[in-house]
């Protein structure tokens, strides 16, 4: 559905995206995942039809989004950042001027605008004034003329910015209950968001990829960096002694807690479950544990050392990419 | 061409339910009367050569509704979606470029000659109540309001290259008036020197003279050359205004 090329975009010098490239197949639901200003906007709105690459290629559903920028546009449903819309147009009134600029008519017209108004619950809101709707029924309505033409593929800017978290549910079970019938690309750096709805994931980070995977395949891999915390009683250089042990990749010492407890965290290798072997140095040691904890990586902790990791590719653990 | 309708459609509408068409209206009413009553005045005091539709278009009120028409109508048509960002969701619909400048600059030409209706009426009036001893010779009505239309033409074309230049809706209204200011001055240049310089200069000159053109025009004679100059540098500036709002389209 859709196919990027090594795409570039650079705005008076600064590079917003930075060669890249990745598909997505009709049906999947994509989310695009990226700290604010990584790029993700920018390939959005290249996708879109709305302004071209510097370089590289991008199609949507078989059409070359520079040369077929109408075609592609008759395909896409896009909601920008912040869901613009006319304040001086009521909720109806606007579906349908949208509606009718995307190629709907007549009865069929009316039906389908009834029909994405109550899809995205704006039904009750179809006679008020824009301009006076709050934050979240705006993000419905132009969610709503995104919906409006049926089109094969979704791109979504991140449509739950400013909703609040039943709204949040709702849109999420849209968007699953949309699967059947369009393909979507969502931006988002509500992770949870991701998680929960998406096939796939795109991490993004200063206009170049860093990961593109199942939610589920990119936390497992994380799983390498898995940490254990660990609450003891003793004397003497603990740390080393616990880093002495296979499968530990480092223990670090947080700072004291009340005395004589002391509080370490152990980077672990990955597939290592080294809490067997710590309980026997405890005991060895004659080291009393009062806690010892596995944390295990979240989507989360993807996305922070991605976004942290801000330098080369080089830098970016293998295992991610 | 169905896009083109609809999107005309639009933006009468946004005209009409914001206070910006009915206060221009009234504004230009307004001053038409002032104009109206300077023009009805000066065939009071003396037989005169010119008829009341030269003397209502020579009239000081005349020139000073002419300036704050042009940005008025055209400052918000660019500007303001640029400001709400409705230009991506716009640009991102299956739509041309051209067919949405044409729509805008069609929907201000439309509201622009819904202004001067109120002027035909006084027109009327007065000639139906002094029972036809104020004269409306048809040549000068028809050549007044031939030359109102051209000119508010190029300059609604002017207005919208300003407002498609900035988010902000008051720079774009300076850009226009001044841009339309600096055309009327060439007329004035004219008057104030015109007796000092060559006549060749002169004659150039009133090429582009917007006052030489309510005095021609008014005087009945319709002449072709001014029609042709405003209408194409509409295009000249429609096509300037195509130029900015693609420019985001623009590769290196």
């Amino acid at each position: 559905m859709i196919d990027v090329q090594d795409l570039t975009k650079q705005y008076a010098g600064r590079t917003a995206v930075n060669h890249i490239s990745f598909r997505v197949e009709p049906g999947e639901i994509v989310g695009f995942l990226g700290p604010n200003g990584a790029g993700k906007s920018t390939t959005m709105r290249i996708l879109s039809g709305y302004m071209p690459a510097t370089s590289g290629r991008a199609s949507v559903a078989g059409f070359d989004v520079f040369h077929q920028s109408i075609q592609v546009r008759q395909n896409v449903g896009y909601m920008p950042e912040n869901a613009p819309l006319y304040t001086d147009m009521k909720v109806k009134e606007y579906l349908r001027f949208r509606a009718e600029l995307k190629g709907l008519s007549g009865l069929s017209m009316r039906r389908r605008i009834g029909e994405v108004m109550e899809l995205t619950g704006v039904t009750d809101m179809r006679k008020r004034l824009i301009g006076n709707l709050s934050k979240g029924y705006r993000q419905r309505v132009a969610l709503a003329d995104a919906l409006v033409h049926k089109p094969r593929l979704l791109i979504l800017d991140e449509p739950t910015n400013g909703l609040d978290p039943v709204q949040i549910r709702h849109v999420r079970d849209l968007l699953r209950s949309l699967k059947s019938k369009h393909t979507v690309l969502l931006s988002t750096h509500i992770l949870h968001e991701v998680e929960q709805s998406c096939d796939r994931v795109v991490m993004i980070n200063q206009g170049r990829i860093r990961a593109n995977d199942t939610p589920e395949n990119l936390t497992r891999q994380l799983r390498s960096t898995t940490l254990l915390h660990l609450e003891v009683e003793g004397n003497g250089p603990m740390a080393e002694k616990l880093n002495a042990l296979p499968g530990v990749r480092k223990a670090t010492e947080e700072p004291l807690l009340v005395h004589p407890w002391r509080r370490f965290t152990l980077r672990v290798e990955p597939d290592h479950d080294v809490r067997d072997a710590v309980l026997s140095l405890a005991t060895e040691q004659k080291w009393r544990i009062r806690e010892m904890h596995r944390q295990l990586p979240t989507l989360e902790d993807v996305f922070v050392e991605l976004s942290m990791n801000a330098g080369t590719p080089a830098d970016i653990p293998t295992h991610v990419l | 061409m169905r896009l083109f309708w609809i999107l005309l459609k639009k933006e009468l509408h946004a005209f009409f339910v914001s206070p910006v068409a009915y206060v221009v209206l009234a504004l230009v009413m307004v001053l038409n009367g002032f104009a109206f009553r300077a023009a009805l005045s000066v065939l009071e005091s003396a037989p005169s050569e010119g008829s009341i539709v030269s003397w209502t278009f020579h009239a000081m009120w005349f020139w000073l509704s002419y300036f704050f028409i042009f940005p008025l109508l055209t400052m918000r048509l660019f500007a303001e979606e640029k400001k709400l960002g409705t230009l991506e969701t716009l640009f991102t619909a299956p739509v041309r470029a051209w067919q949405v400048i044409g729509a805008k600059y069609l929907a201000s030409v439309i509201v622009y000659c819904v202004l001067w209706l109120p002027s035909l009426f006084n027109f009327k009036f007065a000639h139906w109540i002094s029972a036809g001893a104020v004269e409306l010779p048809p040549g000068a009505m028809a050549g007044a309001y031939i030359i109102l239309v051209a000119m508010g033409m190029f300059n609604l074309a002017v207005g919208c290259f300003a407002s498609a230049l900035t988010s902000n809706q008051i720079v774009a209204a300076i850009i226009s008036f001044t841009l339309s200011l600096l055309h009327f001055l060439l007329g004035v240049f004219i008057m104030v020197v015109g007796h000092k310089i060559s006549d060749t200069i002169v004659e150039v000159v009133n090429y582009f003279a917007a006052t030489e053109h309510i005095r021609i025009f008014t005087a009945g004679l319709i002449d072709s050359r001014p029609i042709v100059y405003y209408l194409s540098m509409s295009l000249l500036f429609l096509s300037f205004t195509h130029h900015v709002v693609e420019f985001r389209r623009w590769r290196p």
